[in-house]
């Protein structure tokens, strides 16, 4: 593997890693949120936190788009207010992988959370603490393996994420091409060989980390 | 009871199912016992002064401090105030003790220590485990420790915190019976020496006389009698609280006469004298209430001696619990009587004896008939 | 059983000569077409279906695309790409059927910039601060990209300008994303800025500083419609298509094809 071949990898792990210190924190709260709350209308939250699994990740790139290109809700205020560009750039890849590993991490992450006797988080309160020290003392320590399981798969499923990063942040070498994107580009070149490399790599890693995931799961039950 | 350190009126109604509504129930500085049988509502009692439940309505005051407030009425400007249990001070114990599975028990102690200086918590830990006799524990894991071990860190955990009120649910149920008669005394022991405000709830009549000063009795969550221990559960105000308070006799009786404040009842075929205290003039029909303790059986002669009640009474049964003995006897209606083994032999006492049973008019309870 | 078995005989021949009868009718010839073409083909198509009977389905996609989609199997009938090489590598493969491939189509290239972009008027400007993004087709595989490097670097504009690059897929691709907004300035074809309104020609680009820009033509071997496959390219030959092509903006070279 040549060193633009291991720039590629390395680019790619860098954009999982980013992607997955966006979902955690979003994904730990709407996991806590819907593990512990109930509300009217939260079947309807659930429903569109796994929507991203079930949609075409194309449509999912879409809506990024929509939202996030220059002319969009939130782009266009970017653009203005920071002079700062999304799409076609390294953060539109972060998002796009952040939005389809949110909801394999939100899953995961909310049994492991319910898994959790609130007795302990209850018997935690009359001991003095308040409610996010509750979380980061009692919950999350209770529900590590299942939220490692979580991440871990997140982590995967970014790595392997095509369709929405294609339509959102493009395929521009050494910006935002990522694996897949480049397995994709290098079959389009008719560069079979670089192809069936790159995704050897590719499945390597992804192998490993939900090898390790369904361990952590399995171990916790 | 001289003052009232916690006051609560409150009603809960669980969604479809039980209702638990406690009035004016009030604890004093020494050791409440709430009592009852199970499923009468007394967790769930505790566990809303711990502030772990929300009642619906009422109020709870501890000290001057409101605990809870709300009153029922929605169109009327609702004052609704929820203190959350970590700033109410209360030290909680539930049955299953809850340690946290993740720490040690050094760990757990410190949990709700945050407040104070590292080392001024770690002296804190260290002198309570030492009190209860858990030093060389500080490293264990929580599912490293007997039953016994754990009752008392959870109880140690709880202490730690120096708390102002200590809720205690089922402490010794969880434990096999040589530990629970073991840790009852040393439980005793502890609560005495701490003297903070403690309810203890329980089920069991033995733990309740031993470990309480004063007794709330709880019925199908309602709070039906309190007093001083001895006094409620000797004098139990109505046929409910002598139900869970287990006299061993009830009977229906009419009252025939009262003359000088003392009644003569008849129970079945026999005739009773009890005192007439405290019941509603034209009273006629009545409950006879006599605990198994209370009975004296002697040999079928006639002696002079002081009970009113001299009965003459057959043998129906006679069965062994542990050094006692339960002898069930018809005297005219059915009585039962706590004996030793020792004076049960000394008796000859069988099935068909005919011996007499003595009760004196004071331990005889007469109770009107609900309404 | 004999009489059983004549029967079975003049079904099947029915039948037969009654799917013989279809063949002869309505054919479905399979079109492998540079993205650029898309409109006017699709013009040319509606037309020659109404005249012919014969039915014309479209693949639209970068060159490059196409000819991979090609060697791999994909079952096409006529392949009508943007650039030559991409014609010459079936040919090395032996791909294309002798004696059919010509060359009808040039075209010239532009740059297009967005509603909100800066205007610019020369390639030059390209390197200006205020262009942060400049769409081109993806180099290898789409001719219009090809073509627009070969030009920036004829004009040493190349290494300035080529951080600023965005990929795309194909030459429509190109100028979605101009008409998005996401990117301030792209190379397209001029006969795909003509058929947008959102964009503004910038510049075009003299055809003395541009690549040669020639659209090859060809019946592919293994067509699955041999007949009427050479119809309809006899029709893209007619004054009829001819016309289209022009009114569409494209040069139209002369026949005989160039080799």
């Amino acid at each position: 593997m040549s060193g633009a071949e291991w720039q590629l990898v390395g680019f790619s792990l860098r954009m999982a890693l980013a992607s997955l210190l966006l979902v955690l924190p979003i994904g730990l709260g709407l996991a806590w949120w819907l593990a512990r709350k109930h509300w009217p209308g939260k079947a309807l939250v659930e429903t569109l936190v796994s929507l991203p699994l079930v949609l075409p990740p194309v449509v999912t790139g879409l809506v990024l788009l929509q939202l996030f290109g220059r002319r969009g809700w939130v782009g266009s205020w970017l653009h203005h207010t920071f002079n700062c560009d999304v799409v076609f750039t390294w953060r539109a890849v972060v998002l796009a992988l952040a939005a389809m590993s949110l909801p394999l991490f939100v899953r995961a992450a909310r049994t492991a959370f319910e898994e959790v006797d609130v007795k302990f988080e209850q018997l935690a309160r009359t001991l003095g603490a308040g409610e996010w020290r509750v979380f980061f003392t009692i919950t999350l320590p209770l529900a590590k393996r299942g939220v490692l399981a979580g991440m871990l798969l997140a982590f995967a499923r970014a790595l392997g994420e095509f369709g929405a990063t294609i339509m959102v942040a493009g395929n521009i070498p050494g910006r935002t091409t990522t694996l897949p994107v480049a397995i994709y580009q290098a079959v389009e070149n008719g560069e079979d060989a670089h192809a069936w490399l790159l995704a050897g790599v590719s499945a390597v890693i992804a192998f490993a980390a939900v090898f390790v995931s369904e361990h952590l799961l399995r171990r916790s039950q | 009871m001289s003052t009232a350190v916690l006051t609560a009126t409150f009603r809960k109604q669980f969604p479809g199912g039980p209702e638990i509504a406690v009035d004016n129930f009030c604890v004093g500085r020494g050791v409440t016992v709430l009592f009852g049988a199970s499923g009468s509502g007394k967790t769930t009692v505790l566990r809303c002064l711990a502030g772990l439940e929300i009642p619906n309505e009422g109020e709870i005051k501890f000290g001057g401090e409101v605990w809870f407030e709300q009153s029922g009425r929605r169109h009327t400007a609702k004052s609704e105030l929820f203190l959350p249990p970590r700033l109410r001070g209360a030290g909680f114990v539930p049955q299953d003790y809850a340690l946290f599975p993740h720490l040690t028990v050094a760990g757990n102690l410190r949990y709700g220590l945050k407040e104070l200086p590292a080392a001024e918590a770690g002296l804190r830990v260290a002198e309570t485990l030492r009190w209860l006799g858990l030093e060389g524990l500080e490293n264990r894991w929580p599912r490293e420790l007997s039953g016994g071990q754990q009752q008392r860190v959870a109880l140690a955990r709880a202490v730690a915190r120096r708390p102002r009120l200590l809720l205690l649910d089922e402490p010794l149920a969880a434990l096999d019976t040589p530990t629970r008669l073991r840790l009852r005394g040393e439980l005793r022991h502890w609560l005495r020496e701490l003297r903070i405000p403690t309810i203890l709830v329980t089920h069991d009549r033995q733990e309740a006389l031993a470990l309480g000063d004063d007794v709330v009795v709880l019925h199908h969550g309602l709070n039906v009698q309190h007093g001083a221990l001895p006094e409620v559960f000797g004098r139990p105000a109505n046929l409910a609280v002598a139900e869970i308070t287990a006299v061993e006799t009830i009977q229906s009786g009419k009252i025939l006469a009262i003359r000088e404040g003392l009644a003569t009842v008849l129970a079945g075929t026999a005739r009773l004298t009890a005192l007439a205290l405290d019941l509603p003039p034209d009273t006629s029909e009545v409950y006879v209430c006599i605990r198994a303790e209370d009975v004296i059986l002697m040999q079928a002669n006639s002696v002079q001696s002081s009970p009113r009640n001299h009965l003459a009474a057959t043998v129906q049964a006679v069965n062994r619990k542990g050094s006692l003995v339960l002898v069930t006897l018809d005297c005219g209606f059915p009585l039962t009587a706590w004996l030793t083994q020792a004076a049960c032999d000394e008796l000859a006492l069988q099935a068909g004896a005919q011996v007499v049973a003595l009760v004196k008019a004071p331990q005889v309870h007469l109770l009107p008939f609900a309404r | 059983m004999c009489r059983l078995m004549k029967l079975i005989r003049q079904i099947l021949t029915a039948a037969i000569l009654a799917l013989a009868a279809t063949a002869g009718q309505a054919a479905t010839v399979t079109v492998f077409a540079a993205a650029s073409l898309t409109d006017a083909l699709k013009q040319i198509a509606t037309d020659y279906e109404k005249s012919s009977g014969d039915k014309i389905v479209f693949n639209f996609a970068a060159s490059g695309t196409l000819s991979r989609q090609i060697e791999a199997g994909a079952p096409a009938d006529v392949f009508f790409a943007a650039d030559e090489t991409k014609a010459d590598a079936l040919e090395k493969k032996g791909l294309l059927v002798s004696g059919t491939r010509e060359s009808p189509l040039g075209n010239s290239l532009v740059i297009v910039t967005s509603a909100e972009a800066a205007a610019i008027h020369s390639p030059a400007e390209l390197t200006n601060a205020a262009i942060q993004h400049i769409a081109l087709g993806e180099v290898q595989t789409v001719p219009c990209g090809t073509y627009a490097k070969t030009y920036l670097e004829r004009m040493s504009l190349w290494p300035a300008v080529e951080s600023k690059v965005i990929p795309c897929a194909s030459v429509r691709a190109v100028l979605a994303a101009v008409e998005s907004g996401n990117v301030d300035a792209g190379f397209v074809y001029a006969t795909d800025a003509a058929t947008s309104k959102k964009v503004k020609v910038a510049f075009a680009v003299p055809a003395a500083d541009a690549p040669k820009i020639s659209y090859p033509l060809a019946l592919l071997k293994d067509a699955p419609e041999v007949e009427a496959a050479r119809k309809f390219l006899a029709y893209l030959d007619s004054p009829a298509a001819t016309a289209v092509f022009k009114q569409f903006g494209f040069l139209v070279r002369p026949s005989p094809p160039v080799k």
